[in-house]
């Protein structure tokens, strides 16, 4: 039992580590487990430490996008939007706590739903065709296509830039390299981590590099009256964290869909639902909560598609996968859906993180708040190191690095002449994606008024023509992140 | 600033470089994958054969040929990088514009695998077959091509009768596959021998379909025991009375070889000193009753070509290159399945 306990504490060190890395989250830090997964004689041992290591990271990748502009992981870049600002104003510590508080609660709840009654979700994961999956995307893209700067129309040449980004590789239907001028590394397509890194995260880190540290000091007494303010917050927008969480918890339970898109959703639903003189999108709690709601529901529900079929229900869910067939747990065999032991300690692993992780994560506010009191120019290099080690984890070739630089220069020039990068982020997360699911829908031969036959595809595409004419002539709110 | 920026960056990548190792494998594919999982398990085993560490690198991209024809022209002269190799490599060797070259190696060892067609139960296929498209079916598209359509066609006849009565369905990954054959929107998947059993086999409402069979020695291919009577051949015969031939099916034969007769390989560069240290070690893991065993427990049990014997493999498969066949893929290809694909006129000279 004691190694047991020790992995759970060293997977929660590693996981809040990997998170607190700008960009890298569970994903990458799951892949770098390769490195040692030989020392894990016990197979059990590996499925608590990499639980462990999914529940911390999700909580700590909030940090980087609060204190310091630049998002933890690609489930959790929606969070710098609101995040930063309200750090800049001093209340680093409330928004952190808020971010802590919902992510957690909504790990807590959707944890609590897929493990205890895992086996019955397996007809709503079956239930979600081709038809569903194209309805529901188009509501995704409808909603998030709204959530605009004062700047919307550059915004949406900004989002038309993204999309085309991310059309570059293979073609669906042909299997043919599109726009990849002969070079064989773009075969595959430009990877999120560059493009999360290079266009959101480096013009923050260059901006901030002549920015001056705040002055506003925070002392313990405003830290603690900061963290009960942000738990205060979690309950009074208690309504977006759980609206966050089901999106998020939803997005885990289908594959194909990609969590990436799960915190911006989340955010544009909280945006939609904010008055106009909440500045949703200028520094307010509701914008962290709104988010933070999705990146732990998804992870947990993400298992479920990935334990009953052994399909990977989310990105990082391949390397959780690979890592346990490694010691030979093979996940959605019977051997698997058997094995009770597998479940007592995948809950329980999921749970301990949980309960062990806030304590830690709320401790950690106090430390990560007095970064926003040094200058920037002295976390710069570790930073830029940290940015650097994730996107060179792809291949490890001249081309990791050759692309992160083509992204910083993209992400400045867009900062610089205005153009939306978070436009450019949902554009470039959702093409690829959409492209895919429309070559399905066309192949199988279905119509729009196909759309219409099936409930659940007829309700997503009446969320779409609402959420549509809300965008259009209702909405108000913009964001000021550029 | 500028100077002191641009030294930083230089310095950090520097650092965050560094790798030591004995032996390194390129896998031309993200952790996680198929074949990631399947180095994973085996240089585990081989490790315990060698006195050296072997380090195992990731290059993917580009459907996975990246990596593979970087170890070909950058990595390949240096005696401690080994390069593992799976089917879809095969495939893209006969039919995209690739610089790695199976001749040029020495193989340590392959396995030789079967694919298998599964559908839903009791279903006739000749009502319509609803797949999961791309590159790496290529096989199984010309396969139930011929079962739906007969003998003695013309390749026109064949794409013609192809669109009559194929949806190749395009755009699904792996997993999407799966489940849309598990709700019955696809009637029709496949898988290698390991996911078989865990996607098809555990399905009461799907059964076998067809499979390839097993290359052997002389080129020909032999029924798979785990599935007696479902090898494309027999069921073609029992189905039109004749056994299978022409065109079409000299290509399925070329493709089909080339991608589950290399399914799983590792090369090394022709005359690499440390290729007999490595084949021995392999040969321990082929014959070590718990190296067997933990290989079998994730991958499925099939045989190790390991060696020379491995070389006289990739013999017989390039002995299969013909200009007809290779046309007639390409055609295929283009006419049926809207795959990009190219003519490499060099396979032939060579």
């Amino acid at each position: 039992m004691e190694t047991y306990l020790t992995m759970l504490l060293l997977g929660i060190a590693y996981g809040f580590f990997v998170g607190l890395i700008p960009v890298a989250g569970a994903t990458v830090g799951l892949i770098a487990i390769y490195a040692f997964v030989g020392y894990f004689t016990d197979p059990y041992m590996l499925v608590v430490f990499t639980t462990a290591v999914v529940v911390s990271s999700s909580i700590g990748d909030s940090f980087a996008g609060v204190v310091m502009n630049i998002p933890g992981a690609g489930g959790s870049a929606a969070t710098m939007v609101d995040g930063f600002p309200m750090s800049r104003r001093g209340e680093a510590a409330r928004a952190l706590s808020a971010a802590i508080s919902t992510s957690w609660v909504n790990g807590l709840i959707w944890g609590l739903l897929v493990f205890l009654f895992l086996p019955y979700y397996t007809q709503i994961v079956l239930y979600f065709g081709v038809k569903e999956m194209f309805a529901f995307l188009i509501f995704a893209v409808t909603s998030v296509a709204f959530m605009s700067s004062k700047y919307w129309f550059r915004g949406i040449l900004a989002l038309i830039a993204g999309v085309l980004v991310g059309l570059i590789g293979e073609d669906p239907v042909t299997a043919a390299n599109r726009w990849t001028f002969d070079i064989a590394y773009l075969g595959d397509g430009i990877q999120m981590i560059p493009v999360m890194a290079g266009v959101l995260a480096f013009p923050e880190l260059i901006s901030a590099y002549r920015m001056r540290a705040e002055k506003i000091y925070l002392d313990n007494a405003k830290i603690k009256s900061q963290l009960i303010q942000g738990i205060k917050d979690s309950w009074k927008y208690k309504w977006d964290g759980l609206r966050g969480g089901f999106i998020g918890g939803f997005i885990g339970l289908i594959p194909g869909i990609g969590g990436s898109i799960a915190d911006w959703f989340a955010y544009s639903q909280t945006v939609a639902a904010s008055k106009p003189e909440e500045n949703v999108g200028k520094g307010h709690v509701r914008g962290v909560i709104g988010c933070e709601g999705a990146n732990n529901a998804q992870k947990a529900t993400s298992y479920v598609p990935t334990i009953l079929f052994g399909i990977p229900g989310a990105p990082f869910e391949v390397i959780v996968m690979g890592l346990l067939m490694y010691v030979g747990l093979e996940m959605g065999t019977p051997a698997v859906l058997e094995d009770a032991k597998f479940f007592d300690y995948l809950l329980s692993s999921y749970m301990w993180s949980l309960m062990i992780i806030m304590p830690v994560a709320y401790l950690f506010i106090k430390y990560a708040v007095k970064i926003t009191t040094i200058p920037f120019k002295y976390y710069f290099w570790p930073i830029l190191a940290s940015l650097i080690w994730s996107c060179t984890q792809y291949t490890g070739l001249a081309e990791d690095y050759m692309i992160f630089a083509a992204c910083c220069v993209v992400g400045i020039i867009l900062k610089y002449i205005k153009f939306s990068r978070v436009s450019f982020l949902i554009g470039f997360i959702l093409s690829a994606r959409l492209e895919k699911s429309w070559v399905q829908f066309d192949t199988f031969g279905y119509t729009v008024s196909d759309l219409f036959t099936g409930w659940l595809s007829a309700l997503f595409i009446v969320f779409a023509i609402i959420a549509a004419i809300w965008g259009m002539f209702y909405n108000k709110a913009k964001i000021d992140f550029v | 600033m500028i100077k002191k920026l641009v030294t930083g960056m230089v310095m950090t990548m520097f650092i965050a470089t560094q790798v030591m190792a004995d032996y390194i494998v390129i896998v031309p594919q993200k952790p996680g994958g198929g074949t990631s999982v399947w180095t994973d398990i085996v240089m585990k085993e081989m490790r315990k054969y060698l006195d050296d560490d072997i380090v195992i690198r990731h290059i993917p991209g580009a459907r996975d040929m990246q990596g593979f024809n970087k170890w070909h022209n950058e990595m390949r002269d240096d005696d401690t990088i080994i390069m593992v190799s799976h089917g879809g490599n095969g495939v893209s060797f006969l039919q995209e514009n690739v610089d790695y070259d199976y001749s040029e190696y020495e193989s340590i060892g392959l396995m030789n695998l079967n694919i298998i067609a599964g559908k839903i139960k009791g279903q006739d296929m000749a009502d319509g077959v609803k797949f999961a498209g791309g590159s790496g079916m290529v096989p199984e598209g010309l396969a139930m091509t011929m079962l739906l359509c007969g003998p003695d066609k013309t390749i026109a006849q064949y794409v013609t009768c192809f669109k009559e009565n194929v949806i190749w369905v395009k755009g699904m990954s792996g997993g999407e596959r799966r489940l849309a054959f598990k709700r019955g929107e696809l009637n029709a998947t496949r898988e290698n021998p390991a996911a078989y059993k865990k996607h098809v086999s555990s399905n009461d409402n799907a059964e076998v379909w067809f499979h390839h069979g097993i290359l052997q020695a002389d080129g020909s291919h032999a029924d798979d025991q785990n599935h007696p009577g479902y090898q494309f051949e027999v069921l073609f015969e029992e189905r039109w009375g004749v056994v299978p031939s022409g065109e079409l099916y000299d290509a399925y034969k070329l493709v089909k070889s080339f991608r589950d007769g290399l399914q799983k390989a590792i090369w090394v560069n022709k005359g690499n000193p440390n290729a007999d240290k490595l084949r021995e070690a392999l040969r321990q893991v082929a014959t070590n009753p718990e190296s067997v065993a933990a290989i079998v427990a994730a991958v499925g049990h099939y045989d190790w070509v390991i060696g020379e014997e491995g070389d006289a493999h990739v013999e017989t498969l390039m002995g299969f290159i013909t200009e007809a066949a290779l046309k007639t893929l390409v055609r295929f290809n283009a006419e049926a399945f809207g795959i990009n694909s190219v003519y490499k006129a060099h396979l032939i000279e060579e």
